[in-house]
């Protein structure tokens, strides 16, 4: 999973997918030669193909296409984004319109990964971000002014301080918006006109340059999150220049589990450290996440659900703690046996009730798991004074 | 899996080629019914052998019929019900019009109805593999997890495919099923049995027509099966023989009816169904062209839009036409010929209902559902025999001996179900027969013994007119009397999802209802609805019918049920159990005695099951903060649950009574004594240190306690306080007994002392005029046995039974002069009662005592307080207004200087200390911090020390320091709308809005609007300056329905971001809990500022439904208990 870098760049935290996954986009521009819409290096059905992956097989380049330099003729695209494939192909559609596309969910299901992904594939960057918070201003959604600049020379467009949309309109390329929701209303509603004239106008500069158009495969993908504002202080009118994509927590446990383990072995790598949790227990670890995220259980009992998100970026992040412990205390500690103090650092955050709603948990569900023999769940069950207060 | 399996691409060619030729169907399919017509004209063929039971070969003809219009079905009887439902997109129905119209012969070649067969098992279930061959026909198209396969490789890719492309691809995905179900060893044996008799039939025609063409129409898994080479069928190894002897065809009742698309979709719960009927009838229509079918994608589109609309949500052509583009170019990418449903539903949930699940996503989803659905019904061919629910309802009356057309004359039955069978059977029949809504029979009451409910039944049955009428109208829903009650109440609660999903009162009904017509599929589907929307909907009484329910279902008590176990009872009874204890904290701030008993009534229930902690908790929280009649039973019922220590709780009460306020004790015992009364009847010593507070109390404290005290009492029914005064008799008698260690002889000198000593303080003065002995004491307190009391103090028992007297409940009233309180005589008229209170008890318990009167429906105690001497409190208004809406205008005259000066008064406070809060403004000022727009001016002050001169002659300024302004808000115009919840009775949030409202209504940068609903909305708009009149113009009762009440208020709504909906109310909504969401979504989405006061009054604690309020949270309305100060500060929060 480490990629390929980018010779004589510095190493980094978290490596860009459009770095990252340099070969793979190569490859499929040279597999898939097929109509794109304008702007666009990939065609729709291979950007798919980059999201979801080519499910381990190796794809190979037609016959008669002269391999450009650097590009394997056969190579097998990984999986990037676990869910719904159908999801992904009604994302890139709705890009292909040229539509705004607004990906909605809970913290945590890889919302942002999944926005970063299309840009990457759509057209080659995905750094034009904007992050929205209550602090954002109109100025990082369209253009702001070098003030020295703008008081000693007065309005000129050398003192015009595009933003990333503002620059992705010029390029033909996709702009991304995280958390559009958290910015103020009246500062949302700033793309209202970027979304349906597809020009940003400067009425400080005069002629030409009175007004920015969007190039042909501009597009913008913005994410919100449901539990912070929802959707619900969006104005209508910025709305309906969207399309909505709903992206659930994964459905599958088998899944998620892989998922979990796969990244928390990732974040172990960095450190050269081995991943040594047991399956079982990840197993224990995924199912509490999930009965607490959907308030109830696979066996059908009722759970409370905590307030706090219970998203699969949290038991990755358990997860990883997990193995970080047994890698740099490897005495002495069994991961289940911290497994309740972890999960109870993930309850514990706004309400001080739900850390008595993780301890009806573990009074309801994991006592009857334990009474049915389950062998995990009744340690798990042994631990549950770890809870009490 | 170390099996070999035959090669899939082999497989399938070789059943394609097959002899007879065969056809895999699914029972709907519009691809295959779209192309089977081309499929037999190209074959010809002498014969259809078609997957059907013999019986219904005589229905064929008219089945197909050309007059004859889909929807139609097919029934039998039997276990399972055999049903067979048929739509234009049914290719078993389009291959037997077609072979109607040509005279081709149709043998129907499936198990016979009635056969043995059908009750066959499966082998053991083995370890699953998994699909393999599914999944590996699913990798190869593209498409949405919880898709069906069929869908993904045959229908969706049909359009533009020849005849023989559709025949194969159903042949291969029949195969791969099959393949996967083998691999499991999972095949049920019913299948192969049917299989089997599929065979003996196809080879025993084939015997003897031996050169007739024949055609086979079967489902798609059962086609491998019946070829000769066996190798191509995966589950070979299970094949059974087919019989020697054919077994005998018994004869079953059958029937063809008319059908409709509603019933066919499949959410509706119908067997066999298809999702989005219409949909599926317009694929067949286009016959496979995409052009046809892109045309109607658009069609359905604009339609969804305009239902769209029609809800009140905007949605015009240009979202249409982004669906339309969507929808194409999503088949375009999944390398589909034309759209198919799954391509429609997921453009049209992206581009309209923009991630929300309620509100708008609501609406979309119904507008889908009309437009996708459809609403034809299916008519049957003039001259097809009578059949259905009619005959078979007729015979059944006959064999049970119930009146019937033939002795239609009234009949008085009276049943013992749970002893007799034939009695049992009539009961169900009877149940069932008013389940289809047919007049038919009337069940009267039958009283139980005891608190018990009533074994036996009692009903009077005829046959009329209508009865046959109205069985023609039920038998659309089923062809026998099982099938058509079944029908109808499923029906109902498909009504109910539409309307926004079921209430926790109609979900009980349901179940009442599924059970008493013996139902036991649909119970335990309503089963299912108990557990969703009981815990998060249901009130605490509704929760507590239900637990009766479920008990009764336990018990095995309802006729219908008996012999049918219900599995996962226990654990149903368990969720609703919790829930109902998570209603507790609900309770915090509720007057009503019923409460009182609700919670006594689930305590009692509670047996130690895992929320033992929470009910703790609960109880906890509502014996420090409740209301004072919730922390009385609250306490009470900790002891009873062993939580507290007995004799804490004594020492708690007796406490109580120091507390000066005599409403509160009057509250405090009532809880107290509704939970421990029982106990003290049985002399249980809980309570002695009350008790020995009450005797040993200074007796002119006592004497102003006792209306308070008496009040805490009267709870009790006058036969409970009866025996409550022998047990304290009795143990006054016994500390007596103990007392007495002197010579009597002594005992009775110092008595003469004291009684002499006394004698002289009372010359004096120095003693009060009265002196009460414990027992005394009591019968005062009990207002039992008053003529044993001293003349003295026998007038304060009779000015207090002037309010007590009026008894209720055992031992009250009758002929017997008993025990009943009131003993004593009344007074001439309130003047002398009041003056009587004053002399007695002085002036301040007097306006208690007489407010309580009033509250209790006396007007003459209302009119008798002195509206310059009252003191304003919100109890005394709420009593006096409750009785307003019942008197003559005259009288409420002569009442209005009371509610004035008391609403003066309130009001006056209150707008002192709200006024603070509401007074701010703001203005942009200067910030360094960058956010707002820049300041030029500020900023080129701020940096002249930066001027620097250009080589050119320019000044250039160099801003260090940045200065921008905030942003402002104008604090203008801002509508205010209370919305009021005046269903229950006169109660203080009430009051407290209407004052809160006026206080409002004077800030100058509001608009206030009051709106009083309850199932109708009345807009007090007009008159909410004037308190006073606003508080005499409610009229209160009726049921509660927030959300018109919400709707109205939106009606107001001009400028969303600018108006704040406040809803006060105790949220046990009487409708269906979906649109109250959708409301409040609607609000809360438009940007209106949204909050709901679970109470508004000082205390800030509540009586409210908590699962209700949970949900309006997450739609985004907070909901607190609040005081009408925190309430002014929220709004100038808002406005600020």
């Amino acid at each position: 999973m480490t990629g390929n870098q980018t010779a004589g760049s510095a190493p980094r935290q978290v490596d860009p997918p459009e770095h990252r996954y340099a070969a793979e986009l190569q490859f499929l521009a040279a597999y898939d030669d097929g109509a794109r819409p304008p702007g666009w290096l990939l065609t729709p059905r291979a950007v798919v193909t980059f999201v979801v992956g080519s499910d381990e097989r190796p794809l190979v380049l037609p016959a008669g296409t002269a391999a450009p330099e650097g590009v394997p003729p056969q190579l097998a695209i990984s999986e990037k984004f676990v869910g719904e494939r159908a999801l992904v192909e009604r994302c890139v559609v709705t890009l292909a319109g040229e539509r705004g596309l607004l990906l909605v969910g809970e913290p945590g299901t890889a919302k942002s990964m999944l926005s970063e992904l299309l840009s990457a594939a759509v057209c080659g960057t995905s750094a034009l971000v904007v992050q929205g918070t209550a602090g954002t201003t109109e100025d990082q959604l369209r253009y702001g002014w070098n003030y020295a600049a703008l008081l000693a020379q007065g309005p000129t467009r050398g003192a015009l301080v595009p933003s990333p949309v503002m620059s992705a309109m010029s390029a033909g390329a996709v702009a991304r918006v995280e958390e559009v929701t958290r910015c103020l209303p009246e500062v949302q509603d700033s793309l209202v006109s970027i979304l349906s004239d597809r020009r940003i106008a400067v009425p400080e500069l005069s002629g030409e340059d009175s007004a920015v158009p969007a190039a042909p495969g501009f597009c913008l993908i913005a994410t919100a999150n449901l539990r912070d504002r929802g959707v619900s202080e969006m104005s209508a009118a910025l709305k309906r220049r969207f399309n909505f994509e709903q992206v659930h927590p994964i459905a599958d446990i088998e899944l998620e589990t892989a998922l979990v383990r796969r990244q928390a072995a990732a974040v172990l790598e960095r450190v050269h450290a081995p991943f040594a949790v047991d399956d079982a227990v990840l197993e224990v670890l995924v199912t509490a996440f999930r009965d607490l995220r959907t308030g109830s259980t696979a066996e059908g009992w009722e759970v409370e659900r905590p307030s706090t998100v219970m998203s699969t970026a949290e038991a990755v992040s358990v997860a990883a703690a997990l193995g970080l412990a047994s890698a740099y205390f490897p005495a002495g500690h069994d991961a289940l046996a911290l497994l309740p103090g972890h999960l109870l650092g993930v309850v514990r955050k706004d309400d001080p009730a739900d850390a008595a709603r993780l301890l009806g948990y573990w009074d309801g569900a994991v006592r009857r798991r334990a009474e049915q023999g389950g062998q995990l769940w009744r340690q798990a069950w042994e631990l549950r004074e770890q809870l009490e207060l | 899996m170390s099996r070999s399996w035959p090669e899939p691409q082999a497989a399938v060619a070789e059943l394609v080629s097959a002899q007879p030729f065969l056809i895999g169907v699914r029972h709907h399919s519009p691809a295959l019914a779209a192309v089977i017509p081309a499929l037999l004209d190209a074959l010809q063929p002498d014969a259809l052998l078609i997957e059907l039971p013999p019986q219904f070969a005589d229905w064929l003809p008219w089945l197909g019929h050309p007059r004859t219009v889909a929807p139609v079905a097919l029934a039998g009887s039997g276990e399972p019900l055999p049903f067979y439902p048929f739509a234009d997109f049914s290719p078993e129905l389009v291959a037997i019009r077609w072979a109607v119209q040509r005279g081709v012969e149709i043998v129907p070649c499936d198990l016979p109805l009635g056969d043995a067969g059908w009750a066959e098992r499966g082998p053991r279930r083995r370890k699953s593999f998994g699909s393999p061959f599914s999944q590996a026909l699913r990798k190869a198209q593209t498409g949405r997890d919880g898709d069906d396969l069929w869908d993904r490789v045959v229908e969706a890719p049909a359009a533009g495919c020849t005849p023989e492309q559709v025949r194969r691809a159903a042949l291969a995905v029949g195969w791969a099923m099959r393949a996967d179900e083998a691999a499991d060893g999972r095949v049920a044996g019913v299948d192969l049995r049917r299989e089997a008799q599929m065979r003996a039939v196809v080879q025993d025609y084939r015997q003897q027509h031996h050169e007739a063409r024949i055609v086979l129409l079967v489902g798609a898994f059962h086609a491998p099966a019946l070829i000769d080479s066996a190798t191509v069928d995966p589950a070979r190894e299970y094949r059974v023989a087919a019989l020697d002897e054919p077994r005998p065809v018994l004869q079953v009742v059958t029937s063809l009816v008319p059908y409709a698309d509603p019933l066919l979709d499949s959410r509706s719960g119908y067997p066999a169904g298809i999702r989005d009927p219409r949909w599926q009838a317009e694929t067949v229509k286009a016959g496979g062209d995409p052009v046809k079918l892109s045309a109607a994608a658009a069609r359905v589109a604009v339609e969804v839009c305009a239902a769209v609309r029609e809800g009140g949500h905007p949605a015009g052509p240009g979202e249409a036409r982004e669906v339309v583009r969507l929808t194409e170019d999503l088949a375009r990418l999944r390398g589909l010929p034309a759209p198919g449903r799954s391509e429609i539903v997921e453009a049209l949930t992206t581009v309209l209902a923009q991630g929300e699940t309620l509100g708008r996503g609501r609406v979309v989803a119904q507008a889908m559902e009309q437009v996708l659905i459809g609403e034809r019904r299916g008519r049957l061919a003039p001259g097809t025999p009578r059949s259905g629910l009619g005959p078979s309802l007729e015979a059944l009356l006959k064999e049970l001996k119930l009146p019937n057309p033939d002795a239609p004359l009234r009949k008085e039955l009276r049943l013992d179900p749970l002893r007799s069978p034939l009695d049992r059977r009539r009961e169900v029949t009877l149940q069932r027969i008013q389940a289809c809504e047919i007049y038919y029979a009337l069940a009267a009451e039958v009283q139980g013994v005891g608190a018990a409910a009533a074994l036996t039944t009692h009903w009077l049955a005829a046959w009329t007119p209508t009865c046959a009428a109205l069985t023609e109208v039920a038998g659309l829903l089923g062809v026998t009397l099982e099938q058509a009650s079944e029908g109808t109440l499923r029906r109902q609660r498909e009504r109910e999802r539409a309307d926004g999903g079921s209430t926790a009162q109609q979900v009980l009904d349901g179940l009442l209802a599924a059970a008493e017509c013996g139902l036991s599929a649909l119970a335990s589907d309503r089963l299912d609805d108990v557990i969703r929307v009981l815990p998060t909907t249901a009130t605490l009484p509704e929760l507590l019918t239900g637990l009766d329910l479920l008990s009764r279902l336990e018990q095995g008590t309802v006729p219908g049920m008996v012999g049918h176990p219900i599995s996962a009872l226990g654990s149903v009874v368990e969720e609703v159990h919790t829930a109902a204890i998570r209603q507790v904290d609900g309770l915090a701030g509720s007057t009503d005695l019923a409460d009182a008993r609700a919670l006594l009534a689930l305590v009692v229930r509670h047996d130690q099951i895992g929320a033992g902690l929470r009910l703790d908790a609960a109880l906890k929280r509502l014996a420090g903060e409740g209301s004072p009649l919730m922390r009385g039973a609250a306490a009470a019922v900790r002891v009873l649950l062993g939580l507290d220590e007995a004799a804490e709780l004594g020492d708690r009460a007796a406490a109580w009574l120091d507390l000066d306020a005599p409403g509160e004790i009057t509250a405090r015992l009532s809880g107290l004594l509704i939970v421990a009364g029982p106990l003290l009847e049985a002399g249980g010593d809980v309570l002695d240190p009350l008790l020995a507070r009450l005797e040993q109390m200074p007796e002119t404290l006592f004497l102003r306690r006792l209306p308070a005290v008496r009040g805490g009492f009267d709870v009790l029914t006058p036969a409970a306080r009866s025996r409550l005064l022998t047990a304290v008799e009795a143990r006054l008698e016994d500390r007596l007994d103990l007392g007495v260690s002197t010579d009597p002889g002594l005992l009775g000198r110092w008595a003469q002392a004291d009684a002499h000593a006394l004698e002289v303080l009372r010359e004096r003065g120095l003693a009060s005029s009265v002196a009460l002995a414990p027992a005394d004491r009591w019968r005062l307190v009990l207002g039992q046995k008053q003529e044993q009391l001293p003349a003295q103090a026998k007038r304060y028992g009779v000015a207090l039974d002037e309010l007590y007297g009026q008894d209720r409940g055992e031992g009250a009233g009758g002929d017997l002069r008993g025990p009943g309180a009131g003993d004593g005589s009344g007074y001439p008229g309130v003047r002398e009662w009041s003056e009587e209170l004053t002399h007695l008890f002085g002036a301040t318990v007097r306006e208690e005592v007489l407010a309580a009167a009033a509250s209790g429906g006396r007007v003459d105690a209302a009119l008798a307080i002195d509206p310059a001497l009252a003191r304003p409190s919100v109890e005394l208004l709420t009593s006096v207004l409750s009785l307003v809406g019942a008197l003559p205008e005259r009288t409420v005259a002569r009442l209005r200087p009371l509610v004035a000066k008391v609403v003066a008064d309130l009001t006056q406070d209150l707008a002192r200390t709200l006024t603070p809060a509401l007074t701010s403004l703001t203005s942009p000022r200067p910030t360094r911090r960058p956010g707002g727009p820049i300041d030029l001016h500020r900023t080129i002050r701020a940096n002249l020390r930066t001027v620097r001169h250009g080589p050119d002659g320019t000044l250039t300024v160099i801003p260090e320091h940045p200065v921008f302004k905030t942003r402002s808000k104008r604090t203008t115009d801002w509508r205010v709308i209370l919305l009021v919840d005046v269903s229950g009775s006169m109660e203080a949030s009430t009051v407290w809005s209407a004052i809160t409202a006026a206080v409002l209504s004077g800030v100058p940068a509001l608009t206030t609007h009051m709106l009083a609903f309850s199932t109708d909305v009345i807009d007090l708009t007009g008159v909410v300056s004037d308190p006073l009149s606003l508080l005499l113009e409610v009229d209160v009762g009726g049921g509660t329905s927030i959300a018109t009440g919400l709707a109205a208020a939106r009606e107001l709504v001009t400028v969303p971001s600018r108006t704040m909906v406040v809803v006060v109310s105790d949220f046990e909504e009487g409708g269906a809990i979906g649109p109250l969401l959708a409301q409040v979504r609607l609000l809360v989405d438009a940007g209106v500022r949204v909050l709901g006061c679970a109470g508004l009054d000082e205390t800030g604690a509540a009586r409210y439904s908590v699962s209700v309020a949970s949900q309006l949270v997450g739609a985004g309305m907070p909901v607190a208990a609040l005081s009408p100060l925190e309430l002014a500060r929220w709004v100038g929060e808002q406005v600020r």
